[in-house]
């Protein structure tokens, strides 16, 4: 559908940011998307978090001024700061995805979904909106693909990172959600920060940790539990067609999990005939990663080496996670790197991944 | 006290203890403090990612000798940058995690009352689009 010829592009898109929160901002209402019967006995509250941020988990310089709508602000902070071509706004309510009456969350979602639509993606050009389903009820979650997955700003189906069930996102009873992405064209996407609430278990296999740093610290741990889930069940062999996002779930640990579980193929393939290639193959098609909170070693070189090891002009996408106080700078937040593979991270990857093109006016 | 030139912020009276002014001086934007009546003042950009440093909240931090022995210290002197939280001691510029490596600029500052802001001849045009009493001072910033 959508030009995607890196020649053109690099003529034209400047940056791409794939993870925007703009109800952080304010201007989001779910309750009146809400059937009536939920609004009055539920509500839009969700799971919350057994963990604190010292420092609030939105920026503290970014609410609107006064007189100014949630809409301006982010333009006028973000979007028009930097220069941002497209951003995908990722919003919540994540834990949905963890909260134990599903009927209350299959609602939300639909809420959610509504909202975007009639407030937020036909209002600027640059917009692209992720959809929100509850993965804990994958038939419903993927009647929801359904139902708007065709609108064209709509670029990605999006959930907790946490599993409300108790098992990794690669078990069958999660596939009704890939079949009805791979279908519609759309990338599954998963975002931290309902790790360890609601019906998820516990941040890692390690058990409560006590405190923000220690929960924030090990999220990668359920990622890497997730995509190695993905990629040895079979998800990729069965969907060729359909693309992992891993949303701020960390760069680093991607050498180990390639290395690791390719050394393990080669002894254990027996277990898992359908992968016909060395797992990291896989990945490197299917999977991706954005780049918040990117690493800062104290030597950089370091960190160029990293995005080498995990074939980051393949597989990395830009993203500031703005507003959140862990938000990167689309200016300082990444070091110099070398002109393709910088171009490759800040644009090409997110432009073919979801096939935007170069004129955003044109996505309809 | 300084070969540096004074600016004039405000009237001392508009700038009471724990507040603080944002300030544009020659391009430069600089936030002045007041903590506990002394002046102190720094340069707004963070030097990680170049955050507006100074919009961040007035605090105080801990410090342990032993998981069992917490202090809460610097109370209204520790400026947390809005953005990642990084913690800078007001009265030094310096981090609280590193104060060797990481710091930002400080500025002299001072309060002077009116005679001698007019000695300082720079300062003069703005007392005058701040008018003070003579028993009262300005606060200046050294640039
Ligand atoms: S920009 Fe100030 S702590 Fe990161």
């Amino acid at each position: 559908m959508a030009e995607t010829g890196t020649n053109r592009a690099e003529k034209t898109l400047s940056l791409i940011d794939c993870d925007i929160h703009s109800q952080n901002l304010g201007g989001m209402d779910l309750a009146p998307y809400l059937p009536d019967h939920l609004r009055e006995l539920r509500g839009t509250s969700t799971p919350g978090s057994l963990w604190s941020n010292p420092h609030g988990v939105t920026r503290r310089d970014v609410a609107p001024k006064e007189g100014e709508s949630a809409y301006e602000a982010l333009c006028r902070q973000h979007f028009d700061e930097f220069g941002i071509d497209y951003g995908i706004l990722n919003r919540g309510p994540l834990s949905l995805g963890v909260a134990a009456d599903t009927e209350h969350a299959v609602a939300l979602a639909r809420a959610h979904n509504d909202e975007l639509i009639d407030n937020w993606l036909d209002r600027d050009d640059r917009f692209l909106g992720s959809m929100l389903i509850a993965p804990q009820d994958p038939e419903r979650a993927a009647a929801e693909i359904r139902r708007v997955g065709d609108h064209p700003r709509i670029v990605q189906v999006l959930f907790s990172s946490a599993s409300g069930l108790g098992v990794p996102y690669g078990r069958r009873l999660f596939w009704p959600i890939y079949e009805a992405a791979a279908a519609h064209g759309l990338p599954v996407a998963v975002h931290p920060g309902t790790e360890g609430r609601g019906t998820a278990r516990p941040p890692t296999g390690a058990g409560y940790p006590s405190r923000y740093i220690e929960w924030h610290t090990t999220l990668p741990a359920n990622y890497i539990g997730h995509v190695t889930s993905l990629l040895t069940e079979g998800v990729f062999t069965e969907y060729p067609d359909l693309t992992f996002v891993c949303v701020e779930g960390g760069l680093a640990w991607v050498p180990h999990l390639m290395w690791r579980l390719d050394k393990n193929w080669k002894s254990l393939r027996v277990q898992t005939p359908w992968l016909e290639r060395p797992p990291s193959e896989y990945l490197r098609e299917h999977v991706r990663f954005t780049t918040q909170p990117l690493p800062e070693p104290d030597n950089p070189e370091h960190l160029r080496q990293l995005l080498e090891m995990m074939h980051a002009d393949e597989t990395v996408m830009f993203s500031s996670d703005f507003p959140h106080w862990d938000n990167d700078s689309p200016t300082f937040g990444i070091p110099p790197l070398p002109e393709e593979l910088h171009r490759a991270i800040t644009v090409e990857n997110a432009q073919q991944l979801y096939g935007l093109p170069d004129d955003p006016a044109e996505l309809g | 006290m300084s070969d540096r030139t004074p600016h004039v912020v405000c009237p001392a009276r508009e700038l009471p203890p724990g507040e603080r002014r944002l300030v544009e001086i020659d391009g430069r934007s600089i936030g002045v403090f007041n903590v506990d009546g002394e002046y102190y003042a720094l340069t707004n950009v963070c030097p990680h990612q170049r955050a507006p440093l100074c919009a961040g909240t007035l605090t105080g931090t801990t410090r342990a000798t032993s998981v069992d022995d917490i202090e809460w210290e610097r109370d209204g002197r520790v400026l947390t940058c809005p953005w990642h939280g990084w913690e800078f001691d007001v009265t030094t510029g310096e981090t609280v995690f590193n104060p060797h490596r990481w710091s930002v600029s400080t500025y002299e500052t001072d309060v002077i009352v009116n005679a001698e802001a007019v000695a300082a001849g720079e300062a003069q045009p703005a007392i005058e689009t701040h008018p003070v009493d003579i028993d009262d001072g300005v606060v200046v910033v050294y640039v």
